[in-house]
C-alpha cells in the first residue's frame, strides 16, 4: 500500500492482532483479533472502548476576528459557545452543500480549535485559510502533531481519571479541559460518536502510545472502523461521504438544527434559504427492516413498489434485533407510503423509524 | 485449526461432505476466519436445483456480504435452519454445527474442481 499514512499508534494495532485496510488515506485496524462484534459489545455493554482516530484533522483557528471568521465560514452560532464548550458544527460552500461536517472547541474568544474528517482535511484548510484572507485570523492545521484517541463507555471515566490531572466529573456533555494528561499536556472532551458516554483525547504525537498502553492495561478494549461504524450507524449520527456530502444541504440532511438562519451572513447562508423555500429534493428518513436481511449502502429504496431513494448506511444492530438503515426518499415520502428495500433482487419490507435505533446513554 | 480428512474444497474456501448421493456444503475455516463476524445467512429454498460452481446463497459479516458456490451440482434437499437464529455458528463451528446446506447429487455428477485435504492445505499455504 503505497501513499497510504500510518498513526504514531500502527505497530500497536498490528500487535493487537488488527487487521489493516486503508481507508482516508491510512492504515487503520478495521478490527482485531477478538471480532468486531465482541469490540461493539464492550462498549454497549458496560466496558470502555479506545478508538485510535488520529486519522481527523484538527485546526487551530486564533486571532482577534476568531469569532467573526468562525461565524461567516461555520453553520452554528459560535457566539453561544463559552469557553470550554463544544459544538457540532459543518462548513458549507456557497451553494449550501457540505464541504465537512465538524466540531468547534472554543479556548477563548481569540481562539478556538477545529477537529475535521481526515478524507476533507486539505480541502477544509484550504477553504478556510482561502476565507481568512479577509479575517483578522490565522490558521494553523496541527493534524500531522497531534493524536486523537476516543474513549468511549460506561467505565470510560473511571478508566481516564488517573491519567489525567483535572476532575474529569466536571466536564459536562459537550465540555472539554485543557492540562495534564499522562506526562505532557492535552485536551479532554466529553463527547464521542457511540451514543456511549464518554471522551476524545487530544494529545501530542510524543505520548500517543504511552497514553493508549495505560488505558489498554486499566482495560479498555481496542476498537476498530467496523466496530465505529456500527456504534455511529445505530445512533443515526451522520457520516460524511455517506448521509452528507457536497451534494446535499443541510434541509436534505436534516441538520437545520445546526444551522442558524437567524446568526446573520454566512457561506452557504442563501442557498440554505432557498432550499428551504423551494423544498428539499431528498430527505433522510431512518428504517428497521421487518423482513430478514441486511440493508447495505446503495441498497435501492421503493415505495408503493416504485424506486424512490437509496440507504446511505445500514447495518445489523445486535441490539435493535435486525437490519436498521438511514435512506434518502423524496420528501413527500417521509412519513407516507408503502416502504420495501430492495436486497438481491428482493423487495423485504421495512418500517419507518426513529434515531437512535437504540437507547443513548451519553450523559446530558 | 486442520483441515478435516473426510472433507473436499474448492478455490472458494467452500467444502463438501460427499455420502452416497448426498453432499453437504459449507464454508471452510479459513474462509469464516477471513470473513469474521458472521451476522446474516441467506439459505436458498429446499427444492432448488444448483449448479456445480453457481451461488446457491450468501453470507454476510459486518463489513462484507460474500456469495457462496456449490462445489458440486445436485437438488438442494434440506438447508441449517439453525443459522437463521445464530448464523455465527460458522465462525464457531465451520466444519459442523456451521453447514450450510444438503443436496442430492445430480446424476450428471458434475462438480467444481475439487481438492483432498492435503491440496487444500498446501492451496492455502501459497
Amino acid at each position: 500500500m503505497t501513499g497510504l499514512l500510518k498513526t504514531p499508534l500502527f505497530d500497536e494495532h498490528v500487535k493487537l492482532g488488527g487487521k489493516i485496510v486503508p481507508f482516508a488515506g491510512y492504515e487503520l485496524p478495521v478490527q482485531y483479533k477478538n471480532g468486531a462484534l465482541k469490540e461493539y459489545t464492550a462498549v454497549r455493554e458496560g466496558e470502555a472502548g479506545i478508538f485510535d482516530i488520529t486519522h481527523m484533522g484538527q485546526v487551530r483557528v486564533q486571532g482577534k476576528d476568531a469569532l467573526d471568521f468562525l461565524q461567516y465560514v461555520t453553520t452554528n452560532d459560535v457566539s453561544k459557545l463559552v469557553d470550554g464548550q463544544v459544538q457540532y458544527s459543518a462548513l458549507l460552500n456557497e451553494q449550501g452543500t457540505f464541504i465537512d461536517d465538524i466540531t468547534t472547541y472554543k479556548m477563548d474568544d481569540e481562539n478556538y480549535y477545529l477537529c475535521i474528517n481526515a478524507a476533507n482535511r486539505h480541502k477544509d484548510v484550504a477553504h478556510l485559510r482561502k476565507e481568512a484572507e479577509n479575517f483578522d485570523v490565522q490558521i494553523h492545521d496541527d493534524s500531522d502533531d497531534t493524536t486523537l484517541l476516543a474513549l468511549q463507555g460506561a467505565k470510560a471515566q473511571s478508566l481516564l481519571q488517573d491519567l489525567v490531572g483535572f476532575d474529569l466529573e466536571d466536564i459536562g456533555y459537550y465540555k472539554f479541559a485543557r492540562g495534564q494528561i499522562g506526562s505532557a499536556g492535552g485536551i479532554v472532551s466529553r463527547t464521542g460518536y457511540t451514543g456511549e458516554d464518554g471522551f476524545e483525547i487530544y494529545i501530542p504525537n510524543s505520548i500517543a502510545v504511552e497514553v493508549w498502553h495505560a488505558l489498554v492495561e486499566k482495560g479498555a478494549v481496542p476498537i476498530g472502523l467496523a466496530a465505529r461504524d456500527m456504534l455511529r450507524t445505530e445512533m443515526g449520527y451522520a457520516l460524511y461521504g455517506h448521509e452528507i456530502s457536497d451534494g446535499v444541504t443541510p434541509v436534505e440532511a436534516k441538520l437545520m438544527w445546526i444551522t442558524k438562519l437567524n446568526k446573520g451572513d454566512f457561506i452557504g447562508k442563501a442557498a440554505v434559504e432557498a432550499r428551504k423555500a423551494e423544498g428539499a429534493q431528498k430527505k433522510l428518513i431512518a428504517l428497521k427492516l421487518v423482513g430478514r436481511g441486511i440493508p447495505r449502502e446503495h441498497y435501492p429504496v421503493f415505495v408503493d413498489g416504485e424506486l424512490n431513494g437509496e440507504i446511505t448506511s445500514g447495518m445489523h444492530s445486535p441490539l435493535a434485533g435486525g437490519g436498521v438503515a438511514l435512506a434518502y426518499v423524496k420528501p413527500e415520502h417521509m412519513t407516507e407510503g408503502h416502504l420495501t428495500v430492495e436486497i438481491r433482487g428482493k423487495q423485504i419490507e421495512a418500517e419507518r423509524t426513529k434515531t437512535p435505533f437504540v437507547r443513548s446513554n451519553v450523559r446530558k | 485449526m486442520s483441515v478435516p480428512t473426510d472433507l473436499r474444497f474448492t478455490k472458494e474456501h467452500e467444502w463438501v461432505r460427499i455420502e452416497g448421493d448426498t453432499a453437504t456444503f459449507g464454508v471452510t475455516d479459513h474462509a469464516q476466519e477471513a470473513l469474521g463476524d458472521i451476522v446474516f445467512v441467506e439459505l436458498p429454498e429446499v427444492g432448488r436445483s444448483v449448479d456445480a460452481g453457481e451461488a446457491y446463497g450468501v453470507v454476510e459479516s459486518v463489513k462484507a456480504v460474500s456469495d457462496v458456490y456449490a462445489p458440486v451440482a445436485g437438488e438442494v434437499i434440506e438447508v441449517n435452519e439453525a443459522l437463521e437464529g445464530e448464523p455465527d455458528l460458522v465462525n464457531s463451528d465451520a466444519y459442523g454445527t456451521g453447514w450450510i446446506i444438503k443436496v442430492k447429487i445430480s446424476e450428471n455428477n458434475d462438480s467444481a474442481e475439487l481438492m483432498n485435504p492435503d491440496e487444500y492445505t498446501e492451496f492455502l499455504d501459497d
